[in-house]
């Protein structure tokens, strides 16, 4: 075998191994958890939170973030914040509503740069008003430093843009006067 | 070559090959009927004119339709349309994945999104991607 077909094999079987360096895994809420937000006021009241847009992770395709892991990742960030006075399973005085309506990923790349956007909706149960709504952005990205394969990768990047997405709606929602 | 280095070569391309997919979801509540002028903004990093493809889609769908550099438009709409064109090579550049999102026109929430993945061997002109993803959007 010449040393031209050893190197076109060598570069073939990275190039195998990286693609199946690893099944995709979701998003984990823990890691998606934001840090805790200065608070300006916060809630005598409970919330409940509801999440949607969000997709499965099958095992060969991308890292996703699902509505579960990210409705997870909301309660544990408000809870944590004391923003709220509690977070209910359903029926609080206030609804969260977000929906993930933008999840931009990079197919491949040695940096990869996550780009989010979620609608939040806070409606007042009681009175049926929506106090506060806004679009969010956020963006993370994940080098080869932080992980070597790229479906980890991928989901550090996932991680990292819902965890600013989350820390930057509940720093807003903390501004308003409930 | 060898067979060896042709097996191993023929394996990063066969794990490359997946099946086409698409996907759409709407935020709880939003009614798509309902709207019937929209802006496509383009994207800063995009020099293949995908957004006038868009605007021209739409239009033919029976939307009033715009399209243009700025990222909000200078007249109010119904609703704003984003998108990311997603290429690869194979031979030659092919759209790989296409994402569109409909915003509101007044408050900038996304109302539906869309997104359309086709690989190499089942690529499609970047008019194709356009139809197919605002099909699925307005399904």
């Amino acid at each position: 075998m010449s040393s031209r077909s050893v190197a076109a094999a060598a570069a073939c079987v990275i190039a195998v191994a990286s693609l199946l360096g690893g099944c995709a895994t979701a998003a984990k809420s823990d890691a998606m958890v934001a840090e805790p937000v200065a608070i300006a006021h916060t809630s005598s009241s409970d919330v409940s939170v509801v999440v949607s847009g969000g997709k499965a992770t099958s095992g060969m395709g991308a890292s996703q973030i699902s509505d579960d892991g990210f409705a997870q990742a909301l309660r544990d960030s408000i809870t944590k914040s004391g923003l709220f006075k509690s977070v209910a399973a359903s029926g609080g005085r206030y609804k969260l509503a977000a929906f993930i309506g933008k999840v931009d990923q990079p197919i491949m790349g040695l940096s990869m740069t996550v780009k989010m956007e979620v609608s939040y909706t806070l409606t007042d149960t009681q009175s049926g008003k929506t106090v506060w709504s806004k679009n969010v952005a956020s963006e993370h990205t994940a080098k080869m430093g932080d992980a070597f394969a790229g479906v980890a990768r991928l989901r550090l990047a996932n991680e990292g843009a819902a965890k600013a997405n989350i820390q930057q709606a509940l720093t807003e929602i903390s501004s308003i006067q409930l | 070559m060898n067979r060896l280095t042709r097996i191993g070569m023929l394996l990063p391309a066969l794990l490359l090959t997946a099946c086409a997919t698409s996907n759409s979801a709407r935020a709880p509540d939003a009614d798509l009927h309902k709207l019937k002028t929209f802006y496509v903004a383009r994207l800063p990093a995009d020099e293949r004119g995908i957004e006038k493809l868009i605007a021209s889609r739409l239009n033919v769908m029976g939307y009033q339709c715009t399209s243009g550099d700025l990222q909000t438009p200078a007249s109010p709409v119904d609703a704003v349309v984003t998108y990311q064109d997603h290429w690869m090579w194979d031979i030659t550049m092919y759209m790989i994945k296409l994402d569109i999102q409909v915003h509101d026109g007044a408050t900038g929430a996304i109302l539906a999104n869309g997104e359309v993945s086709r690989p190499s061997l089942q690529r499609k002109s970047p008019e194709g991607m356009v139809e197919e993803t605002l099909g699925v959007v307005f399904k």
